[in-house]
């Protein structure tokens, strides 16, 4: 599988929670992605409100972040 | 926080709230017991039944408690299914709530045949679809008041009517409705109708189902003779006594209620189509107060609702992915709604404790997320 990098930092490689969290966060058809800090200017809120999401997903059983 | 989620469940009302104090605390006793210490549950459990018989027009003891919608629905399919071995067909909706669609598979699952009526584009099961498929097999028919995805309201009246002449029962899941639109069962003509507390401002795990007298069913649970030994088990008599008091307060105040929430549902929909944002309402005009299911052409519902929850706002959506595809409810598949619509929809369910100002950060912040 190909590595992803941050569209933004260019962080490489990229965790699978980070690429659940893009495609959650930005929509299932994303094809670029922002680390976890990007991704937290981006949407204008912290890490840790991320990490709970990604939490919450994880407890859903969303295969997103298996 | 801004909670406009309030088609999945609602505040408690305060006055409902107090009433039920006394019965979590001092007057703990069983309202099935002989003696002076069960008096005043037992009169409570009265009082609640009238209540709730008084605001949808039945007679008390017609209405038999349950502890949800789910409940209630499940017991008016399979009661109704297996009182009669000679009339055996359902027939329902394809975009009812999961409590009245699983209960139809499972007893399809027995032998009786299911007839599943798809809704117009416009989310409407039309009386002449029902007079299509009906015959004198029919046992049942059970259509929702309105839909909890896009809040649509159904010709009940015309449809029971339909049922009723074919020889056949009516059952309406009225769970999304009640409290919030006037329900009258005479006029209505139903023999059954679901409702649960937590919708209409009551407390969670509490409901109760209508059954018109006369109706032929069996008992939901066997046990004690709680709720004319159709029902067994000890009431709770707290939350029955909290549901009558949200039940009333809501329908003493419908129609300030219906007001208030009509002018914040045209302020979103006018807010939004001055920024320009190109939206549409499923659903059309004959939605329930304050239920407006959008769709946005090409955008992620999903990630709307999430984005929205990072805002502190709580709306829900009609779709939901996984790894390999997104997921679109089964009332929008119902509906034939287009599929870039379908994973761009979300659901807005304004209720008695938002405001213009609620009204106003919610269309900012979807003008932020979809701009």
């Amino acid at each position: 599988m190909k590595k992803q990098e941050c569209k933004l930092c260019f962080k490489t490689p990229l965790s699978k929670d980070e690429i659940g969290i893009n495609k959650k966060m930005l929509g299932a058809d994303v094809k670029s992605f922002f680390c976890l800090n990007c991704l937290a200017d981006y949407l204008e809120c912290t890490e840790e409100e991320l990490l709970d999401k990604i939490q919450d997903f994880k407890d859903e059983g969303c295969t997103l972040f298996k | 926080m801004i909670y406009a989620d309030n088609a999945a469940t609602t505040q408690l009302n305060k006055v409902a709230f107090e009433a039920m104090i006394p019965w979590l605390l001092d007057e703990y006793g069983n309202a099935s017991q002989p003696y002076a210490f069960a008096r005043k549950p037992k009169k409570a459990l009265a009082e609640a039944r009238a209540t709730i018989a008084k605001c949808i027009n039945a007679q008390p003891e017609e209405i038999f408690f349950t502890s949800g919608g789910t409940e209630s629905d499940n017991w008016a399919i399979k009661g109704l299914a297996f009182a009669d071995s000679d009339k055996r067909t359902i027939i329902t909706s394809a975009f009812e709530h999961h409590a009245v669609l699983h209960s139809c598979y499972a007893i399809e699952r027995l032998g009786y045949p299911v007839v599943y009526l798809i809704p117009t584009a416009a989310g409407i099961i039309t009386a002449e679809s029902l007079r299509n498929m009906i015959s004198d097999t029919t046992r049942l028919v059970s259509v929702m008041f309105a839909n909890n995805e896009i809040g649509t309201i159904q010709p009940i009246e015309e449809l029971c009517d339909v049922a009723h002449s074919n020889g056949a029962l009516f059952h309406t899941d009225a769970v999304q409705a009640i409290g919030h639109v006037k329900i009258d069962v005479q006029k209505l003509g139903v023999d059954m109708l679901s409702a649960s507390a937590h919708k209409f401002n009551g407390p969670k795990g509490i409901g109760f189902l209508y059954i018109r007298k006369g109706t032929n069913t069996i008992p939901y649970a066997d046990g004690g003779a709680q709720e004319s030994s159709y029902r067994a088990g000890t009431e709770n008599v707290a939350s029955i006594v909290g549901m009558a008091a949200a039940l009333k307060e809501n329908c003493d105040g419908m129609d300030g209620h219906i007001e208030n929430i009509r002018a914040l549902e045209h302020q979103l929909l006018s807010a939004l189509s001055d920024a320009h944002i190109p939206f549409a309402r499923n659903g059309g005009d004959n939605t329930l107060p304050g239920l407006i299911s959008l769709s946005f052409a090409g955008a992620d519902g999903e990630a709307i609702l999430h984005r929205m929850d990072l805002a502190g706002i709580c709306i829900s959506t009609g779709s939901a992915c996984n790894s390999e595809n997104t997921e679109i409810s089964h009332v929008l598949q119902s509906i034939s709604l287009d599929e870039k619509l379908a994973k761009g929809t979300i659901r807005i369910s304004l209720g008695q404790g938002n405001t213009l100002d609620d009204v106003d950060k919610i269309v900012c912040a979807l003008i932020k997320i979809l701009k």
